[in-house]
């Protein structure tokens, strides 16, 4: 088994007494591999007679494919094989498209339609050769006009696909409630525009795969770090003509980020796989970072919004009106794109019915989307609060007290949205006079950092400082088939019922080994949450045994049952929910094994600390002892699968099914980033990130405060900084990580967390999930923050990433004199 | 109309280095363009070098060269020839932690882990240098590493904690 844990901690090995393992900041099993330099990434998976891969990638952004000459390259020595289009389309199929009616391969067929698409595969004895060959392959284009814009593909001047006919690949109106009525009778329209910029997750690891062919078996063996492995198989073993239980795809216990960005990665599965079955011999294909920024098919949603809210002027919201556009580059991507999951937060934290949301997909010559860290809420969660702040402004009224006047309050909880997601629970209200609370405590006061006089001392020298608390529901612990809503006919969606639903609920097995530690195998994939912590936590509680006696491993994409994995901050609902499950079983299998050994009745045993007690006797047997007596495995082997939180809720039933999305558990966060804006220079500096966070019950804290200091981070990076750019010749403007800016230990500032817990009633631990949070509301929040700042210039955030270009043009075009 | 040109190379040249690598000497032959963290990574099997960039932003790769910190995919092995080289592999003794691995463990200062080899490598350097340092030379110390994950502010306590137990050490 890959990622053996670490030694066992002195501090973590007492069971006192009945304190319990769950919700401490146990330290992690994944660490010690990893911090002595023995973690084994996919970079490191090194078969003997191994060969390389290397990509020909697209130069141009749009442009027909006239000729390519592999011979030069085929001359180099050691390269071993050049594959196009015309080889793989001989044996292989196309892959998985996301929406119906497009035919991707793996490599471009016949045209190009984004800088960096892969164009021929060179397999070589090493990586540095196989670039040499790279070079050596002659690439005829004939190039062709562009389209760039999202709001141009619309126009289908230049249209990407040809067969497809246009650049929309999918557009829906969806209206939910009364919203004519809503704006009719409101006292006012607030309307405007806001814009965000494409960013992504961009793992510090970067894809990687090893493909081995197995001639005897005629199947393949894939270790590859892509996400949700037992879910986007089918992009694989399809591709590859194969069925599902022929393609082994196997994810090593350490991997370097995600962030949700890997789901995308099949197309390097799927080529190094067809070079092994060519060659006989291993392939790898490490992908570097140039390539991973250019073509890696890593980028995420880009968007135009239009949005307007109904008001009235004592400040109730009334309805809510919301167009975009989102810029889908040149594939729609398998498996879903990101324009539906917002629906499950369409009113953030506010009471709205009244609702249209309408979405237009464009295919623009850019790399295509992937999946990033909120699925496309953190856009909407931004453009919405950003209309809100709109409506403030229009009514002269305090931006804080209209937020107030239209929080849900606690007792509308469970809150149903017009879109049919439920809110669980929790109280906005109060979080939101908390962290103003936590702020004017803190900063209001002498010395804070918003002591009005050093705010006024700081305007004079030009730098604007300004806080504006918000709240943010972080829709959790998606699990049912609404993903595919956009490929289903959607005539057919309203004769659904609850039975046509498909569920994909979480599986964990584990088994007592004969020395009495048990072993634990978890059926998806991870990417630095810690699951097996996580597991090897609950389950000793479970089994009133010491986290290290358990040791948790993974199951490949053909051991495992297809289930969904780890996304949508799933992991701590779904893992806890099956532990807490699949210990039960263990606990009943063990006790019946017992009773068939002292041939007594179950009733007359019991389950305590690691043994099997005989009531009347005082006899036990422990693991070791039971594990012994068990030769078939029959009894000390177990598996659950915990069903999604809201399967067996009727309250679900409407959205399950006409496939909105169901997201059970509603974490939340009241935030308060403290900005300052240096107006001569544009840049935004924060100086302490304020959050108070309530994912429900906490698990293990040190974890979750871990989420959420690298989501603040990450939603810091994409308000103020990151952005894939493109010149009018679809040309990538960040390539290297000297022009895709990551925020370094410089630009995150200080991050005061505060935590609250409101156990969910939908879940089996209370736990409502945390892994994207900072990054849904990080930049609503930092936004809302930098309005505050510039009020006295009229400036507002209308495009993100605010950087400091785009500031200081701000306010050199603000009217107001400074 | 475009095309691609073409740049082969004839024949693959080596030379022949020496290196100390966590106290252990290796003379080898290398190819004179082969970086020198796939140089550790490949041919020294190092795998806690790590490559995130390979164009000297990240610091993944960060290793000690003759004590400074250096990333290793902006040198060729070739340039390493007569230098002592520290990873992360030279650094817990037996299987116990050295005083910064441990600190990392015990702050959370590390998730998906890919850049940890290189943060505790540059820690060590700053840690060399300055047994006591303050925020803002933590802040400066580690500015040219990048993590993806924590968001930095248990890199911070990492750091801090180590300082205290080297000093108690
Ligand atoms: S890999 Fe060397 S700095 Fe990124
Ligand atoms: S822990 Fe993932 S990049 Fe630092």
């Amino acid at each position: 088994m890959s990622g053996t844990q670490s030694p066992p901690e002195a501090d973590v090995e007492e069971r006192a007494g009945e304190a319990e393992f769950t919700g401490r900041g146990l330290e992690r099993v994944e660490d010690h591999r990893i911090l002595t330099g023995r973690a084994e990434y996919v970079h490191d998976v090194a078969p003997e007679n191994c060969l390389h891969m290397a990509l020909v990638r697209s130069m141009h952004a749009h442009a027909d494919i006239v000729d390519i000459d592999v011979s030069a390259a085929l001359e180099v020595p050691g390269c071993e094989a050049v594959l196009t289009a015309e080889d793989i389309k001989e044996r292989y199929n196309p892959m998985p498209c996301g929406l119906n009616g497009f035919e991707e391969w793996s490599l471009a067929d016949g045209k190009v339609r984004y800088v960096g698409e892969p164009v021929a595969a060179v397999v070589a004895t090493d990586r540095y050769v196989a670039e040499d060959a790279v070079d050596a392959v002659v690439v005829d284009y004939e190039t062709r006009d562009c389209v760039v814009d999202p709001r141009g593909a619309l126009e289908d001047d230049v249209v990407v696909h040809e067969e497809f006919g246009s650049n929309v690949a999918d557009r829906e109106e969806l209206v939910f409630g009364d919203v004519e009525g809503a704006f009719e009778d409101a006292d006012r329209v607030v309307e405007s525009s806001y814009s965000w910029g494409r960013i992504s997750g961009v793992p510090l690891e970067t894809a990687g795969v090893v493909a081995q062919y197995d001639d005897d078996a005629d199947s393949f063996d894939i270790d590859c770090n892509i996400q949700l492995h037992t879910l986007v198989d089918d992009t694989v073993y399809e591709t590859l003509g194969y069925g599902p239980d022929d393609v082994h795809l196997n994810v090593p216990a350490d991997v370097g980020g995600s962030f949700g960005t890997k789901i995308a990665i099949h197309r390097y599965c799927c080529l190094a796989a067809m070079a092994s079955q060519q060659l006989e011999r291993p392939v790898k294909f490490v992908e570097d970072r140039i390539e991973n920024l250019q073509g890696g098919d890593m980028h995420s949603s880009e968007r135009e919004y239009e949005v307007k809210l109904a008001v009235d002027d004592d400040g109730t919201i009334r309805g809510l009106d919301v167009w975009f556009v989102d810029d889908f580059g040149a594939w729609p991507r398998y498996p879903v794109n990101q324009v539906l999951k917002p629906l499950s937060v369409v009113s953030n934290a506010y009471d709205i019915q009244d609702v249209r949301y309408e979405y237009e997909l464009v295919l623009t010559n850019k790399t295509s989307q992937t999946a990033y860290r909120g699925f496309g809420v953190p856009s909407h969660i931004y453009a919405l609060e950003m209309i809100v702040e709109e409506a403030a402004r229009e009514l002269g009224m305090d931006p804080d007290e209209l937020r107030r006047r239209n929080l849900i309050a606690p007792d509308q909880m469970p809150y149903e949205l017009p879109t049919k997601n439920i809110y669980d629970s929790g109280d906005f209200p109060e979080a939101f006079e908390e962290i103003q609370r936590i702020v004017d405590e803190h900063e209001r006061c002498e010395g804070g950092l918003l002591d009005p006089e050093v705010v006024a001392a700081k305007r004079e020298e030009g730098k604007y400082r300004g806080v504006r608390p918000t709240v943010h529901i972080e829709p959790g612990v998606s699990g049912s088939d609404w993903t595919d809503r956009q490929r289903s006919d959607r005539a057919e969606l309203d004769d659904r019922d609850r039975d046509d639903v498909a569920e994909l609920p979480e599986h964990l097995r584990a088994e007592v080994l004969a020395d009495g530690t048990v072993k634990a195998y978890i059926a998806t994939d991870t990417s630095g949450q810690g699951h097996q912590t996580l597991v090897s936590q609950l389950l000793a509680d479970e089994l009133g045994v010491l986290p290290s006696d358990i040791e948790v491993g993974y199951l490949d994409s053909v051991e495992a049952p297809t289930e969904y994995g780890t996304a949508a901050s799933r992991m701590a609902v779904m893992l806890s929910g099956a532990t807490a499950g699949l210990g039960r079983t263990l606990v009943e299998n063990l006790e019946a094994l017992a009773a068939r050994e002292w041939d007594c009745g179950v009733a007359e045993v019991a389950y305590r600390d690691g043994r099997v007690e005989r009531v009347d006797t005082g006899e036990s047997l422990s693991l070791a002892d039971l594990a012994n007596r068990d030769a078939d495995g029959e009894f000390v082997r177990a598996s659950y699968d915990y069903e999604h939180p809201a399967s067996q809720l009727e309250e679900f039933d409407e959205a399950l099914s006409r496939k909105f999305p169901v997201y059970p558990t509603a974490a939340f966060a009241a935030n308060a980033p403290i900005v300052e804006v240096d107006a001569k220079t544009g840049e935004v500096d924060i100086l302490k990130f304020y959050s108070l966070r309530d994912c429900g019950t906490q698990l293990n804290p040190t974890i979750v405060e871990g989420q959420a200091h690298g989501g603040i981070a990450q939603g810091v990076g994409a308000a103020l900084q990151e952005e894939f750019g493109y010149d009018d010749a679809g040309q990538p403007q960040a390539i290297t990580l000297f022009d895709y800016k990551l925020p370094s230990i410089e630009n995150v500032p200080e991050i005061k967390l505060e935590h609250t817990e409101t156990p969910s009633p939908f879940t089996e631990t209370g736990a409502k999930g945390t892994g994207e949070g900072g990054m849904i509301d990080g930049p609503a929040a930092i936004a809302a923050s930098i309005n505050a700042a510039l009020e006295p210039l009229d400036v507002t955030v209308d495009q993100i990433p605010f950087t400091p270009n785009r500031v200081r043009e701000r306010i050199r075009n603000s009217s107001v004199e400074r | 109309m475009s095309t691609d040109d073409t740049s082969v190379p004839a024949d693959r040249p080596t030379e022949e280095i020496t290196v100390t690598v966590n106290g252990e000497t290796v003379t080898t032959e290398v190819e004179p363009r082969h970086k020198l963290s796939d140089f550790l990574r490949e041919h020294l099997g190092l795998r806690g070098v790590r490559v995130g960039c390979e164009h000297g932003v990240c610091g993944a790769c960060t290793v000690l060269m003759d004590g400074d910190a250096v990333k290793s995919c902006l040198s060729y092995a070739v340039q390493a020839d007569g230098a002592e080289l520290e990873t992360v592999e030279g650094l817990a003794d037996d299987g116990s932690l050295h005083p910064i691995q441990q600190s990392f463990h015990e702050e959370h200062a590390l998730q998906c882990g890919f850049c940890t080899s290189g943060f505790v490598m540059a820690t060590k350097e700053l840690l060399n240098e300055n047994p006591d340092p303050d925020d803002e030379e933590i802040r400066e110390g580690l500015a040219d590493n990048i993590c993806r994950c924590t968001g930095y502010q248990n890199i911070y306590e990492a750091v801090n904690r180590a300082a205290d137990r080297m000093e108690d050490e």
